[in-house]
């Protein structure tokens, strides 16, 4: 399975959402925290031209947003 | 399709409808809440000071206290967004962007406030992409960037706070007349060196070409224009009611759906509360106060219905 990386924010509320539906689905994920890792901020922008959290990445492919039914089409 | 049929519709899931369902379920009433999420406007709220009972407390986490609080056997909550409401005999019914419908004898609209946008050009365009409306989600990804926060009220202030606590390079505030927030916030920015007042401006366009790359804004005195390079935009300049999916009921000029004293609006049986309300005061716990209010009326206007029924087959 394509490996998922979601940029947050602690005090972004879709943030939160859509890490409860990721840990509700059982789907594995690894979190960067953009306000505790600048390194990882600038990434998520060169990335993904995208400076509004949050965005999931699936091996190379982009969910902007909380958007549940895009994250299950591309996980199939 | 499903025709479940409640005693009581309540349209959104912030302080005003969670309290209304706590007290409609206590009621006995057979109660459906229909939102598109839990906590609405207080969700994007930091640091909440002012609600009794909590001396601090997180935004969210409130909301999550103010969930718990709505279990009961007679409460169910279903998420989607409603988009229509239209009466059939009796009943109400309501549409869901879902496309499911939910049957009702009452309803309660509190829908709340959406982030109010500035409508111009390249607003749109680069939603996400330099243009935002929470700086409390998206400041830390400006750090050492140049920034314009629209508006002078509270909320811009803070903006302009959150984005010097990520150090960013420069903050430019543009308000169209001068700043309106309290003053104690004004004091936090007036000596900063990296933060440019411009009172009396207007934001005409913003520019980018994959991302932002500057903003043109107008002064309103001369007219003049000028260009300013920067890499994002907070807009935060207030709110408008989620109140356009309703036709039928009266509305002030801004949209906010107009009650009396007992939160009934124009339409008997369908009553409304917290921000989406034409009441001045929007606060957690002014519109949790509503909610309770609009909830002992409809069950009152429930018992009423129904003793006039009674009183019709005798």
């Amino acid at each position: 399975m394509a490996e998922v990386t979601v940029y947050t924010t602690p005090t972004c509320p879709w943030c939160n959402r859509l890490k409860d539906f990721l840990q509700e689905e059982g789907i594995a994920y690894n979190e960067v925290n953009v306000a505790e890792d600048p390194e990882g901020a600038k990434r998520m922008v060169k990335l993904t031209s995208q400076r509004s959290v949050p965005v999931t990445i699936i091996g190379e492919q982009i969910v902007i947003g909380y958007n549940p039914e895009g994250i299950k089409e591309l996980l199939g | 399709m499903d025709k479940t049929y409640y005693d009581l519709l309540i349209i959104g899931a912030g302080p005003a409808g969670m309290t209304a369902a706590v007290y409609t379920a206590r009621k006995g009433l057979r109660t459906l809440v229909v939102s598109k999420d839990i906590g609405g406007q207080v969700n994007w709220t930091t640091l909440v000071e002012n609600y009794m009972g909590f001396e601090k407390i997180e935004g969210p986490e409130l909301m999550r206290r103010f969930k718990e609080q709505m279990q009961s056997d007679h409460l169910f909550f279903i998420e989607d967004e409603v988009i229509g409401l239209r009466r059939d005999g009796e009943n109400f019914i309501l549409t869901g962007k879902t496309t499911r419908e939910y049957w009702g004898k009452t309803v309660i609209v509190a829908t709340g406030k959406r982030p109010r946008m500035l409508e111009i050009p390249g607003e749109e365009e680069f939603r996400g992409k330099g243009v935002s409306y929470c700086s409390t989600c998206d400041a830390p990804l400006f750090r050492d960037a140049s920034v314009v926060v629209v508006g002078g009220g509270n909320s811009g202030v803070q903006a302009v706070l959150n984005l010097l606590a990520i150090n960013a390079r420069e903050v430019y505030l543009i308000t169209d007349f001068q700043l309106t927030a309290d003053q104690v916030l004004i004091d936090r920015i007036k000596d900063e060196d990296k933060v440019k007042l411009y009172p009396d401006h207007l934001v005409t366009e913003i520019l980018g070409e994959t991302m932002v790359t500057g903003v043109k804004i107008k002064s309103r005195e001369t007219g003049e224009e000028q260009k300013i390079s920067v890499e994002g935009i907070f807009i935060q300049i207030g709110l408008e009611p989620n109140s356009e999916f309703i036709n039928e009921l009266k509305k002030n000029e801004r949209g906010e759906i107009v009650i009396d004293c007992h939160c009934r609006t124009n339409v008997p049986g369908v009553f409304a509360a917290g921000d989406v309300t034409h009441i001045p005061e929007k606060q957690i716990i002014v519109a949790s106060g509503e909610g309770a209010k609009a909830a002992l009326k409809a069950w009152e206007y429930l018992v009423n219905s129904r003793l006039a029924s009674d009183e019709q087959k005798k």
